[in-house]
């Protein structure tokens, strides 16, 4: 059976591989790892020469985060910004109409942009293998751990590019979808800890203690409590969620089971794609011409047009 | 061909088509003409599934598909007013996209790009990025593009808006050409003359309702368009005036030295029974022709003067 790339995706990697936006985007993202490594390098050779440490090399291992969270950093800024003109773009450059118009459904034009977006980054991933590949060879972590790093990187920049597609969708121009994917950001990594922070309020009060219970369910959806998570097993072997101390008899077999560390991963992956799937659908239904029931009246057009 | 049936669209409280019932039949070559906000493009954006109707309902051919369905889509080629062109796309790319996105095969699509770009008289320019072409050539290949899932249907909006007076000629060939195949073409457009000479049928929309629709020289007749007679008199002035003004249905409109104006609401044989009747009472003429209507004058007529 022959599978059929999708068009929009095809054609956004031709036109972005013919730009030097990409290879000048590459470049500086480059630069910025190897400042991160050097920077990193240079005060963890700093600090295991102050602590007279036999084993310094031990203390390479910590390029790895450093750098891993300088990439993160990096992507979580890039991949709205590629997204996030993504629709408005091509309503900007009205040849979204078109589109429409096409036997592309909806839900077919968003995945197409949100793909091409995560394979563009997937360019500055690989581009940045030698950097990572250098700090896990000084910093003795395993290819394995290089794998699943990249694997968690894919699907980042699938949520955040989800994001970006769905502000794009609702915001006419670019950049106010970027400041909007930035908002979201806010609202997704802050506003998770609200409901934990008002029950930690709570206990507190009632019990004098600082329980959090299953308001932490919420943190499944965060990626910074995902890449807490992941490094903190990375590094140490052990889990952020061990010092909680979970009682099977008082938080429950879910919660109890979601308390060990790999399975709360395993659960925040699926919480955070499915996350972004939702951000999917929405952007699809908005772009859907078919499913806004009002319009916009018409009003003054371009010049040149009618 | 096209059934539009009551056909409505509104914004809050404004009506941008109004019960417009409508219908295209197979092989027209339809001119769609109305001021502007007059709801032209609305109707076009409803058919082509990129807007939602508040009422009525849209039918091309036998197909109970609905607006916006795949099937629909497949019937439906669509040339938007104003459309922009991807950088770094070369051509024969910008008709591979828009075939996949109709699910083509690559192989298929290329033997097409090849037919259409010499259609629309742009194979030489294959290799040639998209954004380098000129806004005359970059309609040609819309309408390429438009052609590529070879729909039923091909509905262009203002074609030939901001072109140059010969990418007008070209783009007018074009259609008359793609009419000549049998293609079903609506083209909504402000240039009447073009329509005129263009079109086999027309549609004139007012403020969301359709005044008149139908073949040209029936809409023209049925609204009295051309009926201004102009007729030449080298005898006596007087008689013949008095002779045209008592004939029922003629209206005296000027007269200037040897020349009447005459405005008369009746047939080509009752035209030429008023001709036989004149001379027959000796009145001596040089000239006796009807002025031809013309679009404009006609649409100026049912619009009330409407901005054109």
């Amino acid at each position: 059976m022959k599978i059929k790339l999708n068009p929009i995706i095809k054609k956004d990697l031709q036109v972005s591989a013919r730009s030097m936006r990409i290879s000048w985007g590459l470049f500086g993202y480059e630069m910025l790892l190897a400042v991160a490594f050097l920077i990193a390098l240079s005060i963890i050779q700093a600090e295991s020469r102050s602590y007279y440490s036999n084993n310094i090399y031990s203390y390479l291992v910590y390029l790895f985060p450093v750098v891993a969270i300088a990439q993160i950093g990096i992507v979580m800024l890039i991949v709205p910004i590629l997204t996030a003109g993504s629709i408005s773009g091509e309503k900007e450059r009205q040849t979204f109409d078109i589109m429409l118009t096409t036997c592309m459904s909806p839900f077919s034009i968003v995945l197409g942009k949100v793909t091409s977006a995560v394979i563009r980054i997937l360019f500055f991933v690989v581009a940045s293998t030698p950097i990572m590949a250098l700090a896990f060879v000084v910093g003795g972590l395993s290819w394995f751990d290089l794998f699943t790093f990249i694997l968690t990187i894919i699907m980042l920049a699938f949520f955040t590019g989800s994001i970006g597609i769905f502000c794009s969708s609702v915001c006419r121009k670019a950049i106010a979808a970027v400041i909007l994917s930035f908002v979201f950001y806010a609202v997704i990594f802050g506003g998770t800890f609200i409901p934990s922070l008002i029950h930690a309020l709570f206990a507190y009060s009632s019990y004098g203690n600082d329980y959090m219970g299953e308001s932490m369910v919420f943190w499944l959806f965060n990626p910074i409590i995902f890449y807490e998570e992941y490094f903190t097993q990375i590094m140490t072997g052990e889990s952020l969620l061990n010092g909680a101390n979970f009682d099977l008899d008082e938080v429950g077999p879910l919660t109890y089971l979601l308390s060990q560390g790999k399975v709360w991963m395993f659960v925040s992956a699926i919480c955070i794609i499915l996350l972004s799937l939702v951000f999917m659908a929405a952007a699809a239904w908005k772009v859907n011409p078919l499913h806004s029931s009002g319009g916009r009246k018409p009003g003054k057009k371009k010049a040149g047009q009618e | 061909m096209l059934y539009i049936n009551d056909l409505t669209k509104n914004y809050g409280s404004f009506t941008a088509v109004n019960h417009l019932s409508l219908h295209i039949p197979e092989g027209d070559l339809f001119g769609f003409v109305g001021p502007n906000g007059a709801g032209k493009t609305t109707t076009i954006r409803i058919v082509c599934g990129l807007l939602k109707a508040s009422g009525g309902s849209v039918r091309i051919g036998n197909s109970s598909a609905p607006v916006g369905s795949k099937e629909m889509k497949r019937m439906i080629g669509y040339v938007p007013d104003f459309f922009g062109v991807y950088d770094n796309l070369k051509v024969k790319e910008y008709m591979d996209m828009y075939g996949s996105m109709y699910g083509m095969d690559s192989g298929d699509i290329a033997k097409l790009t090849d037919d259409l770009l010499e259609l629309v008289n742009l194979t030489d320019k294959k290799e040639f990025y998209v954004d380098t072409l000129s806004r005359g050539m970059k309609q040609r290949l819309c309408v390429a593009r438009a052609l590529l899932h070879n729909p039923k249907l091909l509905i262009l909006d203002e074609p030939s808006s901001g072109l140059d007076p010969r990418a007008r000629v070209e783009m007018k060939e074009l259609l008359k050409n793609l009419h000549s195949m049998g293609k079903t073409i609506i083209i909504s457009s402000h240039i009447l003359s073009e329509l005129s000479e263009m079109c086999n049928s027309i549609g004139i929309m007012n403020r969301g309702q359709l005044i008149t629709a139908g073949k040209i020289e029936d809409v023209m007749q049925h609204f009295g368009g051309g009926q201004k007679l102009h007729i030449r008199v080298i005898s006596e002035m007087e008689p013949a005036v008095r002779l045209l003004q008592e004939q029922a249905g003629v209206t005296v409109q000027s007269v200037r030295e040897n020349e009447i104006l005459v405005g008369y609401q009746g047939t080509e044989e009752q035209i030429g029974r008023l001709l036989q009747y004149m001379v027959q009472n000796q009145v001596t003429m040089t000239d006796f022709y009807r002025e031809a209507g013309t679009l404009e004058s006609l649409f100026m007529q049912l619009t009330g003067g409407g901005a054109q």
